[in-house]
């Protein structure tokens, strides 16, 4: 493997991981932006939606990875698998929301986050406690197909990691910008109370805010099954923590600054890695966080919110 | 309100169900037997099949009469929690002050992992309760460098039916350089008490045989992705891969390398020895894994020919080697409660403790004894392949692990 070959691939690694970072931290900026709450359950409704995604593709008859599929079957089984997963976390994104977060809708202070801390915890032990602590051999049925590029290694499943992130990302770009509930969403986050005043069912905006963010965070939970043959009830914590970094470098509630900071993250633990040591990793990306926010303490893309009066 | 009349209703309904209770040939003594195993998380798997060779042990010597004028009762402690997913050494500590202030435990086995006995040992020590790991094998525990640490009281409490990764490490660095005749070699650790120690031991033998160490990386066991560190190790060129370290890194390890270094010679301890790695990494990731246990192979030898098929008969699955080895270790208190009976002093925990620490005794690994510290005077360390068996079940340890041999002795 030449040098430029490694690096290549690194940089390969580093924007697979990217693209994963990017999909968490989106849907995690979505709901800051509108509400200025920061949903630590987010992460976990990740995990859950992984799980949900393996009970799936264990009701398809798939265990491990010795059933390969491809073309139109595989086509469907991946489509229904996204839409049952990614239904069954906004559900659950929802039933959050109404039960533990709109009673305290309007409290000053940090007693939404903490609440959400604790239905992370709730997500996460549930799991835990019903599916075991062992980590799980994913079921997958997609065939291996391996792109040569020199001395690197371009993994199908990549490539399919950035096609469905990258769609995702511009439908719900373009949902927020073009759609009427997008644009409802936008107001809300402005002015919550103008928009009301306006006309906007705020209750509705918010639970869409919601289901949104955390269909995607089930999508995510899809991908990162399919993408490392595994899932356990642990995988929130580490991709949380990165993609929430993520997301705050980017500019927290700035949704083309969480893709950003997902590909940076993903590039930094890459290259950090290769040059430093794996070791070293959460050492050097949070530096590099503590580095940008002193300079620019609104993150990469975020413009500090106006006082208001 | 409570009033006298309650009071002595009570007390005599108490006596007379504590007489009432006791069984006819209630002329014997009642000896507790403790055991501390991780019945919770990740390592339940292996954790049940040691209690059952415990159960065995204690079975057969209450039926055989094995020590006249005694019965023995098992006291199980489950150091696992929901909240670690695996062992608690804090639990385990807990649980240590259980067993020491219950008079009627003797002695103890276990506990499974090593870093519930770092945690139990000192309190044991304070107690004079002596424990015999069937599967620990930090060797700090019982090293005398670290005897102000881990036995303050100063006599060895802490035995084992199993070797220490002083030498599970070093053993196979020789069988990897002797036997599979390699020239490089990258080691990785999961930055946890047990895997740090075997890639450190395995490191030093390394050096000492020649072999080149390109690198030594450690991995995350929270984190998902080991793609870089294994992309970098691919562009080193290793011709093995050397980790230490136990299930929760090892099974995401296992699958990625499969994906980015498949021809490479991959290695381990007996943290990726067992079913939750089979099921955890799958078929073909798990192919040609090479992996090591501290003690010698016992379940297809002849002398554990019954004992296998009694074990299996009556629940339903195979032993491990570590479940035979907590037989064994269930046997050696037998037999020092039978030794210290016989010289008619009261059976308790010292006398039993000093019975354990003279200890001869045949079971199904050989004649055990121990050495001044605690740890068995053995030190056969086994080496086995991860082969894919069609006809055995894909989680099924002695199908799928094949056995080579015992790794060449330091």
């Amino acid at each position: 493997m030449t040098l430029f070959d490694l690096l290549l691939q690194q940089t390969i690694n580093g924007l697979s991981l990217g693209a994963m970072y990017s999909l968490l931290a989106l849907g995690f900026t979505l709901v800051y932006g509108i509400l200025e709450l920061i949903n630590f359950s987010h992460f976990n409704v990740f995990m859950v939606g992984s799980f949900i995604a393996m009970g799936v593709l264990q009701l398809f008859g798939l265990a491990g990875q010795d059933v390969i599929l491809t073309g139109v079957p595989l086509v469907g089984v991946l489509l229904i698998t996204f839409a049952v997963t990614m239904g069954a976390s906004g559900l659950i994104g929802v039933t959050i929301e109404r039960l533990s977060l709109r009673p305290l809708r309007g409290v000053k202070g940090p007693a939404a986050m903490i609440t959400t801390i604790g239905v992370g915890y709730i997500l996460f032990n549930i799991i835990l406690l019903t599916c075991g602590a062992d980590g799980k051999n994913f079921p997958n049925p997609m065939p291996t197909v391996r792109y040569h590029l020199g001395g690197a290694t371009l993994d199908l499943r990549v490539i399919m990691i950035w096609i469905i992130a990258l769609v995702l990302m511009g439908g719900l770009y373009l949902f927020v910008q073009k759609s009427r509930i997008g644009k409802a969403m936008r107001a809300t986050a402005q002015d919550a109370e103008a928009a009301r005043m306006m006309g906007v069912d705020v209750d509705r905006v918010i639970m869409t805010a919601f289901f949104l963010g955390s269909a995607l965070a089930g999508a995510g939970g899809l991908i990162f099954g399919l993408y490392y043959n595994y899932t356990s009830f642990i995988i929130g914590f580490t991709a949380g923590l990165r993609a929430f970094t993520a997301a705050v470098l980017g500019g927290i509630g700035n949704v083309p600054g969480a893709m950003v900071g997902g590909v940076l993250i993903g590039l930094i633990e890459a290259f950090g890695g290769q040059f430093i040591a794996t070791a070293w990793t959460d050492v050097i990306i949070f530096s590099i966080l503590v580095l940008v926010l002193v300079f620019k303490p609104a993150g990469l893309f975020g413009q500090l919110a106006p006082t208001k009066s | 309100m409570i009033t006298r009349r309650d009071t002595a209703r009570l007390l005599a309904g108490t006596a007379a169900t504590a007489a009432l209770g006791r069984p006819a040939w209630a002329a014997d003594k009642v000896v507790k037997v403790g055991a501390d195993l991780s019945l919770t998380g990740a390592d339940s798997e292996n954790s049940i099949r040691i209690k059952n060779g415990i159960v065995m042990a204690i079975d057969e010597a209450n039926k055989d009469h094995a020590v006249k004028g005694y019965t023995f009762e098992l006291s199980t402690l489950d150091d696992g929690t929901a909240t670690a997913g695996q062992y608690d050494p804090a639990q385990a500590a807990t649980n240590a002050r259980k067993m020491v202030s219950d008079q009627d435990i003797v002695a103890a086995v276990g506990p499974e992992m090593s870093g519930a006995g770092k945690a139990m040992a000192p309190i044991l020590s304070q107690g004079d309760l002596a424990t015999i790991t069937p599967s620990s094998t930090n060797p700090d525990i019982t090293s005398p460098k670290f005897a102000e640490q881990y036995r303050p009281a100063g006599k060895p409490i802490y035995f084992r039916t199993v070797t220490t990764d002083a030498f599970q490490g070093p053993n196979m660095a020789n069988f990897m350089a002797e036997k599979l005749k390699i020239k490089s070699v990258y080691i990785l650790d999961d930055s946890g008490a047990y895997g740090v120690g075997l890639a450190d031991a395995y490191q030093g033998q390394i050096e000492k045989k020649g072999v080149k160490v390109l690198g030594r990386d450690r991995l995350d066991p929270k984190a998902a992705d080991y793609t870089t560190v294994l992309t970098k190790i691919k562009a080193l060129n290793p011709d093995a891969l050397y980790y230490g370290g136990v299930g929760q890194a090892g099974t995401k390890l296992a699958k990625q390398a499969y994906d980015i270094v498949p021809a490479m010679i991959k290695a381990g301890g007996d943290g990726v020895y067992g079913a939750t790695f089979l099921t955890g990494v799958g078929f073909p990731a798990a192919e040609g894994w090479y992996a090591t246990i501290a003690s010698p192979h016992l379940t297809d030898d002849s002398k554990a020919k019954t004992f296998v098929k009694e074990y299996t008969a009556r629940w339903g699955f195979a032993p491990t080697d570590y479940a035979i080895t907590a037989y064994d270790a269930t046997l050696v208190i037998i037999d020092a409660v039978k030794r210290v009976a016989a010289t008619g002093k009261p059976v308790e925990r010292s006398a039993v403790r000093d019975a354990i620490q003279s200890a001869k005794v045949h079971t199904i690994q050989g004649v055990v004894s121990f050495d001044a510290n605690g740890d068995l005077a053995d030190r056969t360390v086994s080496v086995f392949q991860i082969k894919k068996d069609l006809n055995g079940k894909p989680d099924d340890v002695s199908a799928q692990y094949h056995y080579i041999e015992v790794a060449p002795q330091v």
